[in-house]
């Protein structure tokens, strides 16, 4: 199971930029930068406080989709 | 006062303490200020290193290693900590088994070079792959 995002989508949407929302959730913009490019899987508090901070229920920001060849 | 402006006083303020430690334990005056300079200037770079978030509300501790640092220092770290413990076996078994003769001590140092050098070469790898 792979973790996608819709962060960037959804951060444009709702005028923050990476440097705001990174403010907002006490990280680097860096990090912001890796999760929207999904370099990296934030934790599940983070996760959490990104939906929060961008005012939108966490399975509209993040979804596990099946990797290639994976049985259900 | 701003967030940020009370944290670049705040970091000033323990810079010059820091350099005061030293005067006042015996380094000349010149290593004290070149010290506490150090100190302050790692301060000024830390909130744009991409490694540190700055949360200026905790105080002392507003300085904080953000997730994605956290898990990129644990993996390098778990890296140096295996290659120096498959160095040192290697060393080990080289010595007892093969030259039989005690380990000296220069290479023993060595184990701990390699390690370090891992570790900031995986930190360095990491922070690079992961963004």
């Amino acid at each position: 199971m792979n973790l996608h995002n819709r962060l960037k989508e959804i951060r444009l949407h709702k005028n923050f930029t990476q440097e705001s929302l990174a403010d907002a959730v006490g990280v680097t913009r860096q990090t912001i930068i890796a999760v929207e490019k999904e370099k990296f899987v934030p934790s599940v508090k983070l996760a959490l406080e990104l939906a929060s901070a961008l005012d939108t229920p966490i399975e509209k920001v993040f979804w596990l989709e099946k990797s290639r060849g994976e049985k259900s | 006062m701003t967030g940020m402006t009370s944290y670049y006083i705040s970091r000033a303020v323990i810079s010059v303490a820091f350099g005061a430690l030293f005067a006042v334990t015996g380094s000349p005056w010149w290593t004290a200020m070149l010290i506490g300079g150090f100190v302050f200037a790692f301060f000024l770079w830390a909130p744009r290193s991409g490694r540190y978030s700055v949360h200026p509300e905790l105080g002392i501790t507003a300085l904080r290693r953000d997730e994605r640092t956290q898990v990129i220092n644990d993996k390098a770290a778990r890296n140096a900590f295996v290659v120096s413990m498959l160095t040192l076996g290697g060393i080990t078994v080289y010595f007892g088994a093969l030259a039989l003769t005690n380990v000296p001590i220069a290479v023993l140092k060595l184990v701990i070079v390699i390690g370090a050098l891992t570790y900031f070469v995986s930190d360095l790898w990491l922070r690079r792959s992961q963004q």
